[in-house]
């Protein structure tokens, strides 16, 4: 009976508390929460002195008027961000040279002898060394020199203050499009990388614009595709020029690219903000940081451990599986044949349709850990599928070669033709993120739904790109 | 016998058409609210259950403000035809929710108590749209029609302990409580107020949907301090977050005020952030409520409160968003923002600031 008459007594507390709140009306809580807020900075402004500061401040002033002004603020923008990309593409190139040499000409054979004097049996070397070291190999070496020069730059950018700057710029554009001026930097970051462009979304503390960066963050042309569409351009839409006009002309195919990219990033956002994400709280504010001299050691670190080896440990994770996997697609027979072959030529027709073939489609599947190691994979698969005789390092080993003749040559062998070339640069760009990003989205987002949204929105708008670019394509030219 | 022009497609043709088809289909399938997906989620809400809910909510609404109500009035109220309606009605009263005497239709006290746990469901639905999500103010209302006939009772209280048990919607209507108690109506209609009333806006009639996007459009919201300064046969005018506003007797039947008894301060009219010019600086008077939730709590963080000093500092190179010194720190906010942030004594800052 006592508990009976607690609980009577506990409503009759909350039915009076409920009514007190309804006769202090709408505005009560807000009312508290301002005032509290005005009193904490009153005493503030009474108690806190600032000494100094006021110098610095002004300098910061001074720059600032610079970066933002009307005509300076997006060519410097444009200047720095150009000056990045050009610094990571041009010094990458050499170490990166010197890493594959290492890894894969001189290492790779000491490992297979290594199997023989062990008197291992061939598929086990085979799946050990061709498939999962071969992969973990490709990925560190394409992926680590690049990203190792790419972010400290960035870095040191974000911390001299100037980034927040260009966010501030760029606001406007990405306003329109219903975003966040810092998904500027998001985008620039995913240039590098998509997985640590997705990180860097962190930044953006309003929950809707952040998931719109993420989600549309693969729209960024990243490092690992930026070869494949070079390589692509220069056979196929260089070779269209004369010699001397080739190098310009397949340039500026990569670029047109890498723009649309831009193009399809700022209309996908737009599209989001206006129909799935509509219900997603939005609080916009920009901080801009005083300037500050770049604390070098640490900005060094903090990108060398943070994003760089962050980075490239998820994707070596993904790498050896799928090195695996590759070799056995290649190397497992059902009948006559591989299980790549039937799936090649069970997927032919189909891809034809989008302008692809079943290589490419195939490459797609089994590279998806790094976009790094789809030419490879597409040269070892057209090798095999097309019976091309005295090419390649073996069935299921992946390749690259130095001649871009030859590799033209084994392209063409496989049926491939200018269509073929424009379609899977429109594919390289629109297809699904690699599974280091896919993976960092569902870390980041903690949900399925925006990682699964993520992943199949690029390749549903790649197929469909691809498909009325070929079927155009036909209409022009039967 | 002539012979039929057929246009002879090539096959690419008609892929693209196919194609264009294809892509059609998709973009309806994922159309949010009345796409394919949408539709396919409608056909698992209850009709049945959602009309009796809907005529129980209106059997409540006018026993709250004393209206009497009858089969047409409600078959006008839910868009249904009268034989509808009277089914509607017929199954009420089966059920023991409702009663009827004279053609006036009653609820019994089950009826009451479950119209309120209806009504419950949707306000505080409504609460959480206008607190936690980005979804716009005209769409609170509709979305929470959808939502308050498909929630478990449960989550509801999980919702509100979490939103500290709010007691007011965003309308400014009072939520019911577990119990299903209300507080009595006290509000009156603005279109009865004198020319010289003050009062505080707590209710604006979100039934019809085009009424109440017109009052949202006029600027009006619950919890808005209103001054009565004209008032003829056919136009009330009123003085509303500094802004004048001229209403017809209709419209302003929609509005509930709470008449001032004494004398409150009124807020004057004030300036907002995005007139303030680079170069000059101002004191905050305060933040609309349009800014509600996040945004609002975002804002105070960064110091944006009553008495606070603002400097507008730099423009962006596209002309918005502009950068604002507030307690030591520049901040960037849009000019969408900055229009819902009050402002006064404005003035030019000293030169030692400016580089």
């Amino acid at each position: 009976m006592e508990s009976f008459s607690d609980q009577q007594s506990r409503e009759e507390i909350i039915s009076s508390a409920n009514r007190a709140r309804w006769e202090l009306g709408v505005n009560f809580h807000d009312t508290v929460i301002e005032s509290i807020y005005e009193d904490a900075s009153r005493i503030a402004r009474k108690t806190v002195v600032v000494e100094g500061g006021r110098e610095a401040y002004s300098t910061d002033i001074a720059i600032d008027k610079i970066v933002t002004s009307r005509w300076l603020g997006f060519p410097i923008m444009f200047l720095l961000l150009a000056l990045v990309f050009w610094l990571t593409v041009a010094g990458a190139n050499y170490p990166s040279g010197l890493l594959a040499n290492l890894l894969i000409d001189k290492f790779l054979p000491v490992l297979h002898s290594l199997g023989d004097w062990l008197h291992m049996p061939s598929w086990l070397t085979g799946v050990l060394f061709d498939g999962a070291y071969l992969a973990l190999a490709w990925v560190v070496a394409v992926m680590l020199p690049p990203m190792a020069i790419f972010f400290p730059m960035f870095t040191l950018l974000e911390d001299l203050g100037y980034l927040p700057r260009v966010a501030f710029n760029m606001d406007s554009l990405f306003r329109r499009a219903g975003a966040h001026g810092k998904q500027a930097l998001t985008m620039s970051m995913g240039f590098g990388c998509n997985a640590a462009g997705v990180v860097a979304a962190r930044v953006i503390d309003s929950p809707r614009e952040r998931l719109i960066a993420i989600i549309t963050n693969n729209f960024s042309l990243c490092n690992g595709r930026w070869p494949t569409q070079i390589l692509i351009a220069t056979i196929f839409i260089g070779s269209m020029v004369p010699a001397a006009w080739a190098g310009l002309v397949s340039a500026g195919a990569v670029v047109t690219i890498a723009v649309t990219g831009i193009v399809f990033s700022l209309v996908v956002s737009w599209g989001l903000s206006k129909t799935v994400l509509k219900g997603e709280a939005s609080a916009f504010s920009l901080e801009l940081p005083p300037y500050r001299p770049p604390r070098l050691m640490q900005t060094l670190y903090t990108s060398l451990i943070d994003r760089t080896i962050f980075v490239l440990w998820r994707a070596m994770v993904f790498a050896m599986p799928a090195g695996v996997v590759i070799w056995l697609v290649a190397n497992i027979h059902v009948g006559d044949q591989s299980i790549a072959e039937h799936f090649i030529h069970w997927a032919n027709p189909f891809a034809l349709f989008f302008g692809l073939n079943g290589v490419i489609l195939l490459a797609y599947i089994i590279a998806i850990p790094a976009n790094e190691i789809v030419i490879p994979t597409i040269l070892m698969l057209t090798v095999l599928s097309a019976n091309i005789v005295r090419a390649g390092a073996g069935t299921g080993v992946m390749f690259e070669l130095d001649s871009l003749e030859d590799t033209a040559g084994i392209l063409r062998q496989g049926g491939w033709t200018l269509l073929t070339g424009v379609n899977l640069m429109l594919f390289s760009l629109l297809h699904n993120p690699c599974s280091t990003t896919i993976y960092t989205i569902y870390k980041e987002t903690g949900s399925m739904k925006w990682t699964m949204l993520a992943t199949f929105l690029p390749i549903v708008m790649g197929l469909i790109i691809c498909f009325f670019t070929t079927q155009i394509w036909h209409l022009y030219h039967i | 016998m002539k012979l039929l022009f057929i246009p002879m497609l090539s096959a690419p043709a008609i892929n693209i058409l196919l194609g264009l088809l294809f892509v059609l289909l998709l973009i309806w399938f994922f159309w949010p609210g009345r796409g394919g997906l949408a539709l396919m989620g409608s056909f698992s809400t209850n009709r049945k259950k959602a009309m009796l809910e809907d005529a129980l909510k209106y059997l409540f609404d006018c026993e709250y403000r004393n209206q009497p109500c009858d089969i047409n009035s409600l078959a006008g109220n839910l868009h249904i035809s009268g034989d509808k309606a009277s089914d509607t009605v017929q199954s009420l009263i089966s059920m023991g929710l409702a009663t009827s005497s004279n053609h006036d239709l009653s609820l019994t006290d089950t009826g009451r108590s479950y119209a309120l746990r209806v009504i419950r469901v949707h306000r505080i639905w409504e609460k959480y749209l206008a607190e936690e999500t980005g979804v716009a103010s005209t769409h609170w209302h509709t979305e929470a029609d959808r939502v308050e006939h498909m929630m478990t009772e449960d989550s509801v209280e999980e919702l509100a302990a979490r939103m500290g048990h709010p007691v007011f919607d965003p309308h400014g209507d009072p939520i019911p409580t577990v119990l299903g108690e209300l507080p009595d109506n006290k509000g009156v209609l603005l279109s009865s107020l004198k020319e010289g009333d003050m009062g505080l806006i707590t209710h604006l009639e979100d039934e019809p949907r085009a009424i109440y996007d017109q009052l949202v459009v006029f600027g009006l919201y619950a919890g808005m301090q209103v001054y009565v300064t004209d008032v003829t046969p056919q136009k009330i005018t009123i003085v509303a977050g500094g802004d004048e506003v001229i209403l017809t007797p209709f419209f302003a039947s929609q509005v509930t005020v709470n008449v001032f008894s004494e004398n409150e301060p009124v807020r004057e009219k004030h300036n907002n952030l995005a007139l303030l010019q680079v170069g000059q600086s101002a004191e905050v008077a305060g933040i609309s409520p349009h800014l509600r939730g996040q945004q609002r709590r975002r804002l105070m963080d960064l110091g944006i409160v009553p008495g606070t000093e603002v400097r507008a500092v730099i423009r962006s190179a596209s002309g918005d968003p502009v950068g604002y010194r507030i307690m030591g720190t520049t901040i960037g906010i849009r000019k969408s923002q900055a229009e819902h942030i009050y402002i006064k004594n404005i003035r030019t800052y000293e030169p030692e600031y400016q580089a």
